[in-house]
Formats: C-alpha cells, structure tokens, sequence
C-alpha cells in the first residue's frame, strides 16, 4: 500500500496541472463568449474569401 | 394591371415596387432584387466570395438596411483624427482595438459576414463578433488600415455601426467573470478530491486503518481544502467583513464564520491528532455556494450586457459649419457655439438653437409625442431628436451632460434609487436569520461549555453547519434562474431577479401607449373619396398616395405599401407640408389640408376626427379623398388585455399623447383607468399614487421618456424594439412584437412564488428539525454538511419544474385549469 505515497501526490500534480490549464484557457478568453462558438461550429469555411481588397 | 408579381428582394426580402426589374446574379440563377442599393450589397458580398451568407442566413435579413435608406452618409472619416482614434479605441504597440455596436445584426450569418468581410482587409488582426450582444470587437492595425474604412465596409453589408468609447472596450465585467470561474473551478476540482480522501477516512473508521494513512490522508485533505478555502472562498470572508463594518450583516457572516471556523479547527485537529476533521464539509460548503454565486453573475451580467451609454444615444459624428465648409466632427469633440448642420435622417448632436432652415423634428424618443414637431428659426431643438425633412444649421447652447437628455437619465437614477422597499425589507429579513443564528450558535456552545467542555466545538460546529442557511439561500435564486430561463423561452428577459417576484405579486400593469400598446409606426385605417365624380376608386387613391409619399422621409410615408408604384414626374417635397407631382398629366398633391388644396382646410373642421392624423389628397387643386391614419395596435393586444384581467391584474393607460387617440385606444382595449398628455413626470407622479394606495405596479414602456417611470415602478418591462436608454432602466425586456409574454410571464412569476414557498417551507422545516437535533449533539458536522447538500439539493431540485411550467391558455373554452 505504501505506493499510495507516491500516487497520491503524483494524482496532486496532475490536480495542479488540471486546474493551471484551466486558469490558462479562462486567462486567453476561451471561456468568455459561450454563445457565439456554439453556432460558428456550423459555419465551415470550405470557400475561402477572395482576399482582395480596395483599400486605396 | 393587377398581376400581382409579389416576389421578395432575394436581399433583403421586401416587396420588389413593380416595373423594378434588376437582379443579381450568384452561382448560376439570377435573383431579383428590390433596389439599386440591395443591388450593390449583393454585388459586394459575391465578389468578395461570401455567397455563402444567403445559404447560411436563417432567413432574408429585416435588420439589413438597405444604402440607400440609410440617408445619412455618415462621414466615418472623423473617427480617423488620431485624438478620435484614441477616444474610441485601445492603441498598443501598434495594434487598436475597438467595440463597435452594429445595429442590424441577428443570426450567425451576419456574424460570419461581418466577421469574414473585416478579416479580408489589411491590417486586421482579429474579429469577434457576438450576434448575443451586437457587438464586435476589432483588433487592427491603424497604419495599414483606417477606422473609417473598417466602419466604412459595416455600412456598406448594409448595418449601422456604431463604436464605443473606450472606457466600455475593456469590460469590467470580463475580469469578474473569469475570476468567478477560475474560483469555481477550483473550489469544484478540490471538493471533489477532498471528498474522496474523506471517503477513505470514513471507511477507516469503520474496518479500520493504519495511523500513518490516516495522518497521511488529512494532510493530503488539508493541503487540497487550503485554496479552496483561501481562494474560493475569499468573496464570502470579504462580503462578511464588508456586511459587518457596514452593520448589515448578510447571509456571508455564518457562511463566513462557518467556513474560518471549520477550516481552522480542522487544522488545528490535524495538528493534535484529535479525532475529527472537517475539510469534506467545507469544502463542498465552499463549492455549492460558489456556484450559486456564479449563476447569480451571470444573470446580472446579461442585464450590464444590453444596456447602453448614453453616447450611443447621440450621433457619433456632426457636420460642423466653419464659415463656409463643412468639416466633420466627432460629437464628443464639439464646442458650446460651435454651428452644426443637421441633415435629414441625421440625429441632432447636442441641445441648441435653430439658426437656419425648417425641418420637422422626431423627438419621440425624448418626449414621447407621437408627431413630428415643426422646427424653424430660433425653436430650440433638443440632443438625440431626429430632423426628418429639411437640413437645419443649429448653433449649440448646451453639451453633454446638460442637455435634457442627460437630464432624463439623472433623474432615471434618482427614481431607481427611490424604488419601493420590497427588495430592501428581503435584505434585512435575512440579517435578521443571520443574528439569530448566530446568538443561537453562541448559545450551544456555551451550554455545552458547561455540560461537556471537549465536545462544545464540533457541536457548534454541526449547529452553524446544519443550519446554514444554504437551502434557504438557494431557495429564491435557484427558482429565480430557473424561472428566468423559461421566461426567457416565452419572450421575456429577465435581467433583475426581483423582477419576478414584483411580477407575481402585482395587481396592476401601467402601460404606455405609442411604440407599446401601438406599434409606434401609423397605419391606414380609413379613406373617404370626397369628390366620386373623377372616378377614382378607394384602391387608385391609395395607390397614388403611396406613388407620391415614397418621397417623403416622414414617418407618414411608412404606412403606404411600396408595390404597384405609379411613375410620377416632377416629385417634389415641401417640408413640413406634403408632396406633390404629377402623375398622367394631372397635378397630384398630398399632404395637410392647406397644401393639398385651400377647400379642404373647410372640409378637415367639418368633419375632421382630431384623434387621428389625416392627409388629403388632390388633383388638379380638388380634394379627392381623405386618407386617415392612426398608429395600429400591437397584434391580439386586446385578447392579451383581457388575460392578464383574468388573473386579477388591472390595467392602465398613461400616455403623453392627447386626448383623442388615447381615448381611442382605451376604449378598443377595453381600458377604464386611462389619462392623456402626461410628460415623464406627471406618469410617474400617477404612478406613485397607485403605489400609496397600496398597488403594485408594472409599468410597460419603451421610450427614454419612459425611462424614469420604469425606473420609479415596483417592476418594469422595456419593449425589446424600444429605446436602448429604456432598456437599462427595466428590469426585464419583452422581446418579439406581441404582449402576449407579458400574460405568460405572470402565470409563470406566480408559480415560481409558490415554489419559493414550497422551497422556504421545506428549507426551514429542515433547519427547525436540523437545529435542535444537532443542538442536543446527536449530529456530527460530517452528516449536517450531507444533510445541507440533501436539503440543498432537494430546493434545486424542486426549482428545476419550472423548466417544463406551460402557462394556460386563460381564455380557451371551458377554462379547465390545464397545466403541463
């Protein structure tokens, strides 16, 4: 049973990894709009705009 | 001449006005359009690859206006000023970001246009558009790319762009939230690791375990329960001392005191190798609360979302006169005296004075009048008021925040902060509980400090722990935001909770009458042929009205359908009085009695109706016919009136229209309690007389001038089409175009109360029978904090019915109370 000595912490590591990927992913906004990416998913983008523009 | 070829624009989905006969061509059809501007925004998005957006787009865009109706080209350059730049916009390293509100924008198809169309353009390193909130964030680089450009291509997709200052482009509420989640996270991913050390210990007790697991396990608990008490859990510790130092303790002191308490003991605990720890019990205490926390934000945030500056009220740009040119400007950048011109279509800047020019003047949206207001040399015009005809030049006397705009908003304030103590006496109720607890928990423990000394803290442990006031916390929140989301389904949001206990209790619903119980646009009711001997019929007098008014940018001019349109030669407008032009070799004018023709001014007080509007029409100097126009009811209004009488609710009419057509609407609705002529101050001094008499009232309305009384009414309802400023003032916005949400909305208002009932009831059930038991020390905290999350579970549980509630059909034959 001793090897709980070792998994436990290592299950801890991964807690904090769980949780620092989580604060990276709220921090770079991925949690901000919930609404919008739910309908863009049915948008592909197989026609890709013609990237011309008359910016003179 | 009557095939009716009734083919929508394939744009913009309007009638095509016959003998129109332009179409676009995309793939491999021709599709017709409606005009030359439908036409070129067509053109654009096929050339540019974005054809896609009419497969995509849920149906032909209202919101899309079309060029060429959008009279005002606005002269974006201004915003290119690197001052303006700065105002509007955050400028880093090189890159500007800006918020632009887009009017016009509905289903994700826009989105997708918006966003791929700005993308194409140089410079631009990201756009987000959020069709939720109608706005759209843009990061670009200002070298490569001018603002005006990028706002430039929104008004040629045919919306209305609208930017932002920049206070509003780093939004407060962001930060909140991404705190909020990060705790939630935390406090979650922690209980849950926690909770099954806790498992492991419990088992240990039973079948037994080596001292060196056990020890092992509680600094393990220790370790895990730490940030989530600290970091989780810190807004309660702050909202407690913030409660205290304010002598109005909230439900964040026992939660507080509770938590501190349990966590230190635990410690404590742990250190001695005594034989109980608590970390589960907080734990899951810290998670449950954060979470109704975090649902409580969201629903607030939504609300922040909607509402709006007062800066989006007024143009973002003013044509300034400096002697001879013309030079625009950014509104924020004008000057008391500076001279603007007002072109029709145009919004005036700022509170002033005419100085040239005659123009009828829209200032319906300040005062509520549902006519247009003739303004000539030296009339005072007001800020946000739009020139409909003619161009004025206005030499302006008042700026910002003393004009009667920003009036109106202050005195928005002032009412909200006056509002009737309902929500109050809840806050003070709750203190109440939360003393009592507490002197009921000091009690235990000093009974048992006599009785038995070793056991006096884990039983005032379980005392705070079991009658945490966390079931009778979640009880109103949880059928709140459940009840919210429904409404929501039906066509009501909800953006203060409160509202829907006001709804549920009150009695009487204080309408306004244009734009909310009318549609606030006028529509043809009637036409009377004066003069049969031309022959014309009913049908041809309309037709020529409508060939003749689609000159006209006066309100009026909506209500005549735009197909089967008349060629007509020499058009021409006269401001403020009509139009006139000749259409088969005969001299057609339509307009007011005067200008149509010197006998009908006769006619008109014989037997004019002063309710309604009326035109004449005239050919050749003869009257013809009189066409007679009012604003039309919003559709089933008086069904819907008639439903919300059924459920015990009175109904009244306050409007600051004139006598006529408010008698007239009352008394199709079936309205007793009804005045006229009123200004935003007498309605909400109408209303106060309501309240004292003990009423509570729901006022429905949807221009700023109703903003006061919205703010001022037990609860209030903005119209969703209606003034955004109005919308910042209610506490809920009826979307869609019938009241029939505002019936639904109170059969569901009213069971959600019964079931804050049910919920209150059983949450206080529980602690009354918690609260001795765990007082006699039979309770350990371990089975309190279990019994809080049953008793906590069962309140969201019970709440969550409302999700499925269908209000009845109070006005179908038979009535059975039929309920889903």
């Amino acid at each position: 049973m001793n090897i709980l000595f070792f998994l436990i912490p290592l299950g801890l590591l991964i807690l904090g990894l769980a949780v620092w990927a989580f604060f990276w992913a709220v921090g770079s906004g991925q949690f901000d709009d919930l609404d919008t990416p739910a309908t863009r998913i049915l948008l592909d983008d197989d026609d890709t705009p013609t990237s011309k523009d008359d910016s003179a | 001449m009557t095939s009716k070829s009734r083919l929508p624009c394939f744009h913009c989905g309007l009638i095509i006005p016959a003998g129109y006969r332009e179409s676009v061509r995309i793939g491999d059809a021709d599709h017709p359009v409606c005009c030359p501007g439908c036409k070129a925004v067509a053109e654009l998005i096929r050339d540019s690859g974005m054809s896609r957006y009419y497969e995509l787009r849920e149906a032909p865009s209202p919101g899309l206006t079309r060029p060429s109706d959008n009279a005002a080209k606005k002269d974006w350059e201004a915003f290119d000023r690197p001052d303006m730049l700065e105002r509007f916009a955050l400028v880093q390293d090189g890159v500007a970001e800006a918020l632009v509100y887009v009017e016009g924008m509905f289903c994700s198809a826009c989105a997708w246009l918006i966003e791929t169309s700005l993308k194409t353009m140089p410079g631009v390193v990201s756009v987000d558009v959020s069709p939720v909130t109608s706005r759209v964030r843009i990061r670009w680089k200002p070298e490569a790319t001018a603002f005006s450009r990028l706002l430039q291509r929104l008004v040629e997709l045919g919306y209305k762009p609208q930017p932002n200052t920049n206070e509003t482009v780093d939004r407060p509420e962001l930060g909140e939230r991404r705190a909020a989640l990060k705790r939630l996270i935390v406090a979650c991913l922690g209980m849950m690791q926690v909770m099954m050390f806790a498992v492991a210990l419990y088992a240990g007790d039973y079948q037994g375990i080596s001292p060196q697991f056990e020890k092992f396990f509680r600094l393990v608990s220790f370790i895990v329960a730490t940030p989530v008490v600290f970091y989780a859990g810190r807004p309660f510790f702050i909202g407690a001392w913030r409660g205290l130092r304010f002598r109005q303790p909230g439900m964040d002191v026992p939660v507080a005191i509770a938590i501190g308490s349990a966590y230190l003991a635990s410690v404590w605990s742990m250190l001695i190798n005594a034989s109980e720890i608590w970390f589960d019990s907080v734990t899951m205490f810290v998670f449950f609360l954060t979470v109704g926390r975090f649902l409580e934000m969201s629903a607030r945030h939504r609300a922040t979302e909607r509402s709006v500056a007062l800066s989006q009220l007024l143009p973002n740009t003013a044509m300034r006169v400096d002697g001879a040119t013309l030079t625009p400007v950014a509104t924020a950048a004008l000057q008391l005296g500076d001279q603007v011109m007002v072109r029709p279509g145009e919004r005036v800047p700022a509170d002033g004075r005419v100085l040239k020019g005659q123009a009828e003047v829209d200032e319906s949206l300040l005062t509520g009048e549902s006519t247009p207001r003739r303004r000539g040399p030296d009339a005072s015009v007001i800020a946000g008021s739009m020139v409909l005809d003619g161009a004025v030049t206005v030499s302006i006397d008042k700026l910002g925040a003393n004009t009667t705009l920003a009036a109106i908003c202050r005195s928005m304030e002032l009412a909200r902060c006056t509002r009737p103590p309902l929500v109050r006496m809840a806050d003070s109720i709750a203190s109440y509980i939360v003393i009592a607890l507490l002197i009921v928990a000091a009690a235990v423990a000093l009974a048992w400090s006599f009785i038995d000394p070793a056991r006096a803290f884990v039983i005032t442990l379980s005392v705070l722990v079991v009658t945490c006031p966390c079931a009778l916390a979640l009880a109103t929140p949880a059928a709140i935001a459940t009840a919210s989301a429904r409404l929501a389904e039906l066509g009501l949001l909800i953006t203060d909770g409160s509202a829907i206990e006001t709804l549920a209790r009150a009695n009487r619903i204080m309408f306004d009458k244009t734009g909310t119980l009318t549609v606030g646009k006028p529509g043809i009711t009637r036409i009377s042929i004066v003069d049969a001997s031309r022959g014309f019929s009913e049908d041809d007098c309309l037709r020529i009205a409508a060939s003749l008014e689609r000159a006209s940018a006066h309100p009026i001019a909506r209500a005549f359908s735009t197909d089967n349109l008349e060629p007509v030669d020499n058009l021409s407008v006269s401001a403020g009085a009509g139009v006139s032009g000749s259409i088969g070799g005969h001299t057609w004018r339509i307009g007011n009695a005067a200008f149509a023709s010197s006998e009908a001014a006769d006619e008109a007080t014989t037997q004019g109706d002063a309710g309604l509007s009326q035109i004449h029409l005239s050919c050749d100097g003869q009257l013809v016919a009189i066409i007679e126009l009012q604003d039309a009811l919003r559709a089933g209004a008086a069904t819907q009136l008639r439903a919300l009488r059924k459920l015990g609710i009175e109904v009244s009419l306050a409007s600051g229209d004139t006598a006529m057509p408010v008698r007239n609407i009352a008394q199709a609705l079936g309205i007793e309690d009804y005045r006229h002529g009123m200004s935003a101050d007498d309605k909400l001094a109408w209303l106060r007389e309501h309240q004292e008499a003990g009423e509570r009232v729901v006022m429905v309305g949807d221009g700023i001038n109703d903003a006061p009384v919205l703010a001022g009414a037990d609860t209030s309802v903005a119209i969703g089409q209606g003034a955004l400023l109005a919308h910042s003032s209610a506490e809920s916005i009826l979307l869609g175009p019938t009241l029939q949400p505002l019936v639904d909305a109170v059969q569901v208002s009213r069971r959600a109360l019964t079931i804050i009932r049910q919920n209150l009831g059983w949450a206080v059930l529980y602690n009354l029978t918690a609260l001795p038991l765990a007082a006699m020390g039979w309770v350990p905290p371990w089975l309190a904090a279990a019994g809080m999350s049953a008793s906590s579970l069962v309140v969201v549980l019970n709440a969550l019915r409302l999700k499925n509630y269908r209000p009845r059909d109070l006005l179908a034959a038979g009535n059975a109370g039929i309920r889903a």
